[in-house]
């Protein structure tokens, strides 16, 4: 049904996807905590500069890209020291899908752990928990659905994450041309249009059962 | 109020609405229209890249006038009849120049025998091959000088021939292949060598009225195209002039 290439593209699109919903996870908890659980200055410049990239446009958030972590740009240096190279590789392309996917697994951890009532953290330190055990077993615990919902919305993004992948890590074939990037190149070529019915129907169905889940999961953090 | 506001709406739409000519061109013509624009009332641009352009029309785009960066796009539309028939003029003609960014010039020599793949670090800016026709242009001259074998995997391919010359501004790639057109449009960029059309399909740029669009208006926006003036500021942009030769392409 697929030709070699475009599985390479849906296999491509899918460990894109998967590496940036396990990097994003941990810094969501984190910064979800912080803005769910404290007080502190500049409280909503962190938020708005978190969410930035859900409102930005994606060409926008690829160049900024360019300019922090091409080979030239400000963290160029850094970057080739640890001989890593993100611009036009398959690793910016997740860089890519993690900042702009980041406002939404983040919006949804915060709102996971703000459900969780914090008088059942504190049962648990007078019950002898050490304040990262009462995290753990309690507050994450039960912002499990919270982290579910916020992953497979990031999840869904990052498939179809366009405008900041092809400014930042280009379109390479085999390389960096994920699922949106290769409908792009085919529907731009004459009588492409036969070609793009599979990536269009799997790209449709990922996105369908990703949502679906996620408000499922949604569901199941509402009826607490 | 909402009746005032209404009608401030309504007002702010009319020039919208007044007779305008509307063209649907490549958008390596931007800079070049735009500043024609000054010189002709009534012309609306519309800029996108060729087959995006193609697939409005195709989809019934209100376009006047199609300005295409190749000749595929253009037959495109030809053969599913969107055009006037008899319109189509080849106007312009383009090169392709091999670039480096200012300061990082090396020496280029568009033979066989040139380590172009040794010359230089890093990736090749260029459009995509795959899609983009100043990529495939490109391709074509680097199979045809024997180059492409070794840079195939070294490409950084871009969505259109702008988007390549950014990539060597910014210093990102060492060395690109862009519309000469585009090179001069930047003075970060170095122009290293210019590669003989020989090597490629001719870069052609042609025009033709979409179907049902030829009013007298339209008419004498597609000749104002081949006017002395238009000469005048596409030859400043770069281009090179094929319409005075009348030849269809």
């Amino acid at each position: 049904m697929f030709s070699a290439e475009e599985i390479q593209v849906l296999l491509l699109s899918l460990r894109v996807a998967c590496c940036c919903v396990l990097l994003s996870l941990l810094p969501a908890v984190l910064l979800g905590w912080l803005l769910a659980r404290r007080e502190f200055p500049l409280k909503l410049a962190l938020d708005g500069l978190c969410h930035l990239p859900l409102v930005l446009p994606p060409v926008v958030t690829g160049y900024l890209l360019l300019l922090l972590f091409g080979r030239r740009g400000v963290f160029g240096p850094v970057l080739a020291a640890f001989d890593l190279q993100l611009a036009f590789d398959w690793k910016g392309a997740v860089l890519a899908s993690v900042v702009v996917g980041f406002p939404l697994m983040l919006r949804s951890v915060r709102l996971g752990i703000e459900s969780v009532d914090p008088r059942l953290e504190r049962v648990a330190r007078t019950l002898g928990a050490g304040p990262m055990r009462a995290f753990l077993t309690v507050t994450l615990r039960l912002a499990a659905p919270g982290l579910l919902v916020g992953s497979l919305l990031t999840f869904a993004r990052s498939l179809g994450e366009f405008g900041a992948t092809i400014t930042f890590a280009a379109n390479i074939a085999g390389q960096t041309r994920t699922i949106p990037a290769a409908i792009y190149t085919y529907l731009n070529q004459p009588g492409g249009e036969s070609r793009v019915v599979g990536l269009i129907a799997v790209s449709v169905a990922l996105s369908l059962l990703a949502l679906v889940a996620s408000e499922w999961a949604a569901r199941r953090l509402r009826v607490r | 109020m909402t009746r005032r506001a209404l009608s401030i709406v309504l007002l702010l739409l009319l020039p919208a609405l007044a007779a305008a000519q509307s063209v649907f061109a490549a958008a390596s013509l931007s800079s070049a229209l735009a500043e024609l624009a000054n010189h002709y009332e009534g012309m609306r641009l519309s800029v996108a890249s060729s087959s995006t352009l193609a697939k409005q029309i195709a989809a019934g785009a209100p376009a006047d006038i199609y300005f295409s960066a190749n000749a595929e796009w253009m037959d495109y539309l030809q053969a599913r009849h969107h055009l006037e028939q008899d319109t189509r003029v080849a106007l312009l003609g383009n090169a392709l120049v091999v670039i480096a960014p200012k300061g990082g010039a090396f020496a280029v020599r568009m033979a066989r025998d040139f380590d172009f793949a040794g010359a230089f670090a890093g990736r090749l800016a260029l459009g995509d091959p795959d899609h983009v026709p100043a990529g495939q242009y490109a391709r074509q001259a680097l199979a045809q000088l024997g180059w492409w074998p070794l840079l195939k995997s070294r490409i950084a391919p871009a969505p259109d021939s702008r988007a390549a010359l950014v990539y060597v501004e910014r210093g990102e790639c060492d060395a690109g292949l862009v519309y000469a057109t585009d090179a001069t449009q930047s003075n970060r960029v170095t122009t290293l060598a210019t590669v003989p059309d020989s090597l490629h399909r001719p870069i052609v740029y042609p025009a033709a009225i979409v179907k049902g669009r030829a009013t007298t208006q339209v008419r004498s926006l597609l000749a104002f195209f081949s006017s002395d003036t238009a000469a005048v500021i596409f030859r400043k942009h770069g281009f090179t002039l094929l319409g005075d030769l009348g030849v269809q392409r």
